[in-house]
């Protein structure tokens, strides 16, 4: 079957069981049906928006090897952004409960201007810090998320803001949050269809970077920084596109975190401080860095255990014994146990759960274009031609017999690519 | 006269801010490392400094206890700074040293990360998370002051210290180089553990300075002072001591000037700022060396 | 023409002059050895060229018509200079052929965008240069290795992986960085014919920084011969090998008879 083909049937069938997920085309949504505790379902989206996280992450950080340690500032613009475009659209759209058929509207235009915001912010962090080597990306990401948490935080509330900045951000809502234009929450326009559609781009987008040049010079860049440049792989431009793309997919999971099915109708700058932005660092590094796989499992198995505390904390023993010990805080316990964990993992086992292994992984990738069959089987021929040669000749004059066969294999693929390419 | 008070607050902030910027720059010019735990150990040496000083009897005589105590604390957050190099840094370094693995960069960035959380949570757990009020023990007019003069004296030490002594030169020799310096019979370890040793009790001085001047004390608070000093190191120069302190003293006054414009919310972003236009205009600091890097 | 030109060129590091007004003329497609002993400033001089390091005041370099010292590393290398490391610089955790591969990211037709979306011209891309970096390797004996990573190769086979590497940029000139470092008289005989095959099949220049006379005596048809930083000799082997000054301040008694030796 045509590469084309495959690929149109697959999309078609995967659009086809989101919209089944989403509105049961008729019937019960699919989503509820197969999940029919609404905690559960909860879990899993905010899952997989923190999959979304941790695979954007992992580009800059995993496949890269820079250190940004703010990327919750990143997913905190988009999600501000998402909740603004959303909530005014949503009062375009005439209010009322928002529709799935809605949602084909919103959502695209949310998710555009969540990554687009985004990344240009990451385009202003990136440039100047990544021009540098060193670890300045580190202390400048820390700041940037920092100093935009803190700007929404503080802001002025009420009546006394002036000038169009002051009253845009007095807007936003300050710690207590965004709820939309009207303050009756941000609607939930992101059901599965989108999350679930999300991480699957985002799974694809993050897969086809690191399986291409374009990937292989950033693990290059990651090796060996002049070494990489001595072969023509610009540094900086590599380096910032692929931070700008890391923040574009943080955008997008912002986005999808706002408007998010079952989520939080406010969106708050305290869902994005540093210990975010640790967790987003815990995943891509538990999972292996560099492995887009590994990301994924690291995404949901952070959440797993961050959604455990909470619901923990809601239990009568727990609470009963929080309120004999008022010292123990769970989640601080929790942060304990994570970086210990992250200090041994990086003392025993740098590379992480997978390293940069994946886990469906094709030993060498599958050669496409022209005619695959007849180029493997003028490489393994050549091969065995040189084998041989090898194996009959003394060290001395292997060298020369090796040289000549070469010579002889070079103008041969020479040939044949050109009749080929005519 | 307004202004000019807020230069003199700002100078006597930004004493503080280089001490403990000193010890992140010592830091990274020896192990190229971001050691983010520099921060925790500031905050673990200010609650080192209020237990020990209300333990010496603040009531029977606070100047005994005030000076006692914040030596003795300077103390433990020299060991607590040792143990973290030993626990967290020394074992990755042990084991790149043969060859060059995989992510050598970030490896130690996370680790330093991971144990600047643990400690912080560390100190949640244990003294939890509330505000502390620090005793008063300087009267409030001469607080400045004395923050100065006991930072000014300290930096003097500091650069006696490094240029002036074996254990600086064998310091300086591993941040140059620690093979050649391993080879010409220099205790690398114990060299390196040092720099820590000097750098945490540097920071715990510049905790209680802090804490002093704030009255306060709790968890959280290495993260902004942390933040900030390290910026002043890299403003100043990263890995250059003279630059510390200027980087500490510009963000002390740009800090203090802030406060009297309507913005002073905003200073985080205005140092953020600098920073940038540091980076993009000397990326070596204000008084940094631009690296040759051997190829 | 592609000929390299330096003229003038002076590098200081603080007070050490590591280069002192250096000039010579690096023809097309001749095979030239800059040779001295350690830290007379070939090295240097290498990361001069590719813009590692950038020259002080009043020194030029071009190559052919173009000024090398406004360009960056990757720029220069994207004009045709390619070169290896004198202490060997792979991509470590990358497998053989990857390392090859790194290097085609000049020659790519298909960009970021097209390698998103997977379009035909990617896999073409992507299958021609897999093909060329095999034959690259076959070229070095190294295709059997192709998905071992570049560390677990012994040492004389990462040097080969790095002028593999270096050749896969498709360079008009070839730096070469003490090739022969470490190897024994057989490999570096390999060695010797192995750069005389490059030179002709691919037209390249090439520059070499090497220390055993065996390989330089016999491969290379100029030599340019530094100490302390600064020209001491400059002609063919022959002439160079003769001159009282190389050979008070560099050969010396033993490098003079393996010279003699080595000679064909």
């Amino acid at each position: 079957m045509p590469r084309i083909v495959r690929g149109v049937l697959i999309t078609a069938l995967v659009v086809v069981v989101l919209i089944w997920l989403e509105s049961g085309f008729g019937a019960s949504p699919g989503f509820q049906t197969v999940l029919p505790d609404a905690a559960w379902r909860q879990l899993v989206l905010f899952a997989m928006v923190n999959v979304v996280i941790a695979l954007s992450l992992n580009v800059i950080n995993g496949m890269a090897g820079q250190f940004s340690i703010g990327h919750a500032g990143f997913v905190g613009i988009g999600a501000y952004t998402g909740a603004l475009v959303a909530g005014h659209l949503h009062v375009r759209l005439g209010s009322g409960d928002p529709q799935f058929a809605n949602s084909f509207i919103v959502m695209p235009l949310v998710l555009l201007a969540s990554g687009t915001i985004a990344a240009l912010f990451g385009l202003l962090v990136g440039l100047p810090s990544l021009r540098l080597r060193g670890d300045y990306l580190a202390i400048v990401t820390l700041g940037f998320a920092e100093i935009f948490r803190l700007v929404i935080a503080t802001a002025q509330t009420g009546g006394t803001a002036e000038g169009s900045v002051a009253k845009f951000l007095a807007s936003l809502g300050g710690q207590n949050g965004y709820a939309g234009p009207e303050g009756n929450g941000v609607p939930q326009y992101a059901g599965p269809f989108w999350i679930f559609g999300s991480v699957i781009v985002a799974t694809l987008i993050a897969w086809r970077i690191k399986f291409s040049g374009w990937g292989r010079a950033l693990r290059a860049l990651r090796e060996d920084e002049i070494a990489a440049s001595a072969v023509g792989v610009d540094p900086t431009r590599y380096k910032v596109v692929s931070f700008v793309i890391a923040a574009a997919g943080a955008g997008v999971a912002g986005g999808l975190f706002a408007s998010m099915h079952d989520g939080s109708p406010t969106v708050q700058p305290d869902s994005f401080t540093f210990v975010q932005s640790f967790d987003a660092i815990t995943m891509v590094i538990l999972g292996g860095s560099g492995s887009v796989s590994g990301a994924i499992v690291g995404g949901v198995f952070v959440t797993v255990t961050v959604k455990l505390i909470e619901q923990l904390q809601g239990l009568e023993s727990i609470q009963a014994f929080r309120a004999d010990h008022p010292s123990i805080d769970l989640n601080a316990l929790r942060m304990v146990v994570y970086a210990a964990v992250l200090i041994g993992l990086m003392i025993l086992r740098p590379e992480g759960l997978f390293g940069e292994r994946e886990i469906f992984r094709r030993k060498r990738p599958k050669k496409g274009g022209g005619d695959p069959d007849n180029n493997a089987a003028q490489k393994s021929q050549s091969t065995q031609e040189s084998t041989q040669d090898s194996e009959n000749s003394t060290p001395a004059d292997k060298e020369s017999t090796e040289s000549a066969s070469s010579k002889q294999a070079t103008s041969e693929t020479l040939t044949t690519a050109e009749g080929t390419a005519s | 006269m307004k202004i000019l008070n807020a230069i003199i607050a700002g100078v006597a902030q930004g004493s503080m801010i280089a001490l403990v910027s000193l010890g992140y720059t010592m830091v990274y010019g020896i192990l190229k490392l971001i050691n983010f735990a520099h921060s925790e150990v500031f905050m673990m040496g200010a609650f080192f400094g209020l237990f020990l000083t209300v333990g010496f009897g603040l009531d029977t005589s606070p100047m005994f206890a005030g000076v006692a105590g914040t030596l003795a604390a300077m103390v433990l957050a020299g060991l607590l700074g040792a143990l973290v190099e030993k626990v967290a840094y020394a074992p990755l370094r042990a084991r790149s040293g043969g060859r060059s693995n995989t992510n050598t960069r970030i490896t130690p960035l996370v680790t330093a990360l991971g144990m600047s959380v643990l400690l912080q949570n560390l100190a949640q757990l244990l003294f939890t998370a509330r505000y502390r009020s620090y005793p008063q023990l300087l009267p409030i007019e001469n607080a400045r002051t004395i923050v100065f003069v006991v930072a000014v004296v300290v930096m003097i030490a500091l650069q006696f210290l490094v240029y002036g002594t074996w254990f600086g030169k064998a310091m300086r020799a591993v941040s140059v180089n620690v093979e050649a310096a391993r080879l010409m019979g220099i205790r690398t370890g114990r060299v390196i553990s040092m720099t820590f040793v000097t750098g945490s009790m540097l920071a715990a001085l510049g905790g209680i300075l802090y804490c002093l001047s704030q009255s306060q004390v709790y968890p959280t608070m290495g993260v902004v002072i942390g933040t900030r000093s390290f910026v002043a190191a890299v403003i100043g120069g990263i890995g250059s001591i003279p630059g510390a302190v200027l980087g500490g003293v510009l963000i002390g006054v740009i800090g203090e000037l802030t406060k009297l414009t309507p913005y002073s919310g905003l200073q985080d972003v205005i140092i953020f700022t600098v920073l940038i236009v540091v980076l993009l205009v000397r990326p070596s600091g204000l008084l940094g060396k631009a690296g040759i890097e051997k190829v | 023409m592609s000929e390299l030109v330096l003229k003038n060129v002076t590098k200081r590091f603080g007070g050490l002059r590591a280069v002192g007004d250096v000039s010579f003329t690096v023809p097309e497609q001749s095979i030239f050895g800059l040779i001295g002993p350690n830290g007379a400033g070939k090295t240097t001089v290498f990361n001069l060229i590719t813009g590692v390091y950038k020259p002080d005041a009043g020194s030029a370099i071009r190559f052919g018509e173009t000024d090398l010292l406004p360009l960056k590393p990757p720029m220069i290398a994207r004009l045709g200079i390619a070169r290896t490391f004198q202490n060997i610089r792979l991509f470590g955790q990358l497998s053989v052929i990857e390392n090859v591969l790194v290097a085609s990211e000049k020659n790519r037709k298909a960009h970021l965008g097209a390698a998103l979306l997977r379009l035909p011209i990617f896999y073409r891309d992507e299958s021609e240069t897999y093909d060329k970096a095999l034959e690259l390797l076959r070229i070095f004996d190294l295709h059997k290795m192709a998905d071992e990573t570049s560390t677990s190769l012994s040492y004389g086979n990462q040097r080969r992986l790095e002028i593999a590497r270096a050749m896969m940029l498709k360079p008009k000139m070839l730096l070469l960085d003490e090739p022969a470092a470490g190897m024994n008289y057989g490999e570096a005989e390999g060695l010797k014919k192995q750069i005389h095959w490059l030179r002709d099949e691919f037209k390249l220049t090439v520059v070499l920084v090497e220390h055993n006379m065996q390989v330089v005596m016999g491969v290379c048809e100029e030599l340019h011969v530094l100490d302390h930083g600064e020209t001491i000799a400059h002609g063919t082997p022959e002439h160079v090998k003769k001159d009282p000054k190389v050979l008070a301040a560099y050969l010396g008694e033993e490098a003079s008879e393996s010279t003699t030796e080595a000679a064909p």
